[in-house]
């Protein structure tokens, strides 16, 4: 359950780069240990991001946790299907359970290839 | 997996939302063999469980089931339990894991020399079938399922002895099985196999919390404690203010006509936060009014919900605010239960 095309960052989130824009959510590791997701707290468009950054939240029925932006940029979307239907996440973290769109101008560092992500997963970084 | 008291306990199993849904749409199974389970026998039983417990067992018949409370001389409570009476001189109480020992050792003080308690805490297992399928299911594995709401009917099971309870923690119809710990695993197996084509699903402490939190049910530890009283959780219905004496009596009388300095309510999100337990809650001009006890999402009306032990000033249909991490979350007043109970 970890997507060959994506980045990762330790804090369990995806990316996934298209040119100058980056989007990303989730992972399964994420969303399997949160367990039900009943509310996502994303950022406002617009919102000036960088790496590191609480950027939203995501709580479940039994916790609840912040999302940190895996990128540096500017919001340029955010998916707002989320409000209603936030079990999106459990059910598809990679796709439809997409969470934030960022504008990377300048590009993305310091995440890992889905193989170091695997690794990490295992203890092994 | 969870450590709960002292026993290892299961979360959840297919996760809290489908477990929660099984219990309200159809039926689910609870694995609470962490309880206590206590008899008390012998000639004096009643008038000994009567000066120790906060509830009037004249109130209740031969095979009825009363939900009591066990109060310090300060009127804190050490244990909110059921007890039921199988005759004057036989009952089976059901205190909560972490307490179990403390209602012993009360129960065993100054007791009269014919009137004896065991305790079969390591001895007897509970599974609590919840949810409107739960009396077919029962059906089908011949034990009784006719009796009335908080009543007990002495059964067998694959030749054990079991008591069958129409009780519960959920606010659904239902029934907790009390049974030798050498049958539990079957019974458990059986209730699975049998109610399969009924929808049942086990389920978890996560999904037992919704279910009672959406009824306001108290939680000893939260709700209640040895520094809140009955009076403050607004359990006054389950004391016997009419009896000759009884732990505690003198102190909740005291309270009773003074007025509790707080009180419990219930509180549902008018946005989208959700409570948690700890957190501080806000009168509409910003003063300091209480804390949340209990705060979850309610599986069922898709919000934010809680209990919180408030400044008595407050009350049902008042807007307050829930300190949510740092953002103001606006909460309603509210009455329990959140949604309607179908225990009978």
């Amino acid at each position: 359950m970890v997507p060959e095309d994506l980045k990762y960052s330790t804090e369990h989130e995806w990316v996934r780069v298209e040119g100058e824009i980056a989007s990303f959510g989730i992972t399964h590791f994420a969303q399997e240990s949160l367990g039900d997701i009943v509310f996502v707290s994303l950022p406002k468009v617009g919102t000036s991001l960088s790496a590191g950054d609480v950027c939203g939240e995501v709580e479940s029925t039994k916790s609840v946790s912040d999302i940190y932006s895996p990128v540096s940029g500017v919001v340029l979307r955010v998916n707002t299907d989320l409000d209603s239907a936030p079990e999106t996440v459990n059910s598809d973290p990679y796709n439809a359970g997409w969470m934030v769109e960022v504008s990377v101008a300048n590009g993305v560092s310091g995440l890992l290839s889905a193989a170091e992500y695997s690794q990490f997963l295992d203890g092994g970084v | 997996m969870a450590d709960f008291g002292g026993w290892e306990m299961p979360i959840e199993y297919a996760g809290v939302l489908a477990e929660h849904a099984a219990v309200r749409e159809r039926v689910g199974l609870f694995d609470v063999s962490h309880m206590g389970k206590v008899d008390v026998r012998g000639a004096g039983a009643l008038a000994h469980l009567n000066a120790l417990l906060t509830n009037d067992l004249g109130r209740i018949v031969d095979g009825q089931a009363q939900y009591s409370l066990m109060c310090d001389v300060d009127g804190g409570v050490i244990d909110d339990l059921i007890v039921y009476r199988w005759s004057d001189s036989d009952f089976m109480i059901i205190p909560n894991a972490s307490n179990a020992s403390d209602v012993v050792r009360q129960l065993r003080s100054n007791i009269p020399s014919a009137v004896e308690v065991v305790d079969n805490h390591d001895q007897r297992g509970i599974i609590a079938v919840q949810g409107p399928r739960s009396s077919d299911l029962l059906t089908r594995l011949n034990l009784p399922v006719d009796h009335e709401y908080m009543t007990v009917v002495a059964s067998r099971y694959r030749d054990y002895d079991v008591a069958v309870c129409r009780s519960g923690y959920t606010g659904e119809r239902g029934f907790e099985i009390v049974a030798p710990v050498e049958v539990i695993p079957e019974l458990w197996d059986d209730l699975l196999k049998y109610g399969e084509d009924l929808g049942v699903l086990p389920a978890g402490l996560g999904a037992r919390d919704t279910l009672r939190t959406e009824m306001g049910y108290p939680l000893h530890g939260h709700e209640l404690s040895r520094d809140i009283s009955p009076v403050q959780a607004r359990l006054g219905w389950a004391v016997g203010w009419d009896k000759p004496d009884f732990v505690g009596r003198e102190a909740l009388s005291v309270e009773r006509s003074v007025g509790p300095r707080r009180v419990l309510r219930a509180v549902k999100a008018v946005d989208r936060a959700i409570p948690r337990a700890h957190m501080s809650v806000q009168a509409v001009d910003g003063r300091d009014i209480g804390q949340v006890t209990s705060g979850t999402f309610s599986p069922t009306l898709k919000v934010g919900i809680g209990l919180a032990l408030l400044d008595p000033t407050i009350s049902a249909g008042d807007r307050v605010f829930i300190d949510v991490r740092g953002r103001l979350g606006e909460f309603e007043v509210v009455a329990t239960p959140f949604v309607p109970a179908h225990t009978r």
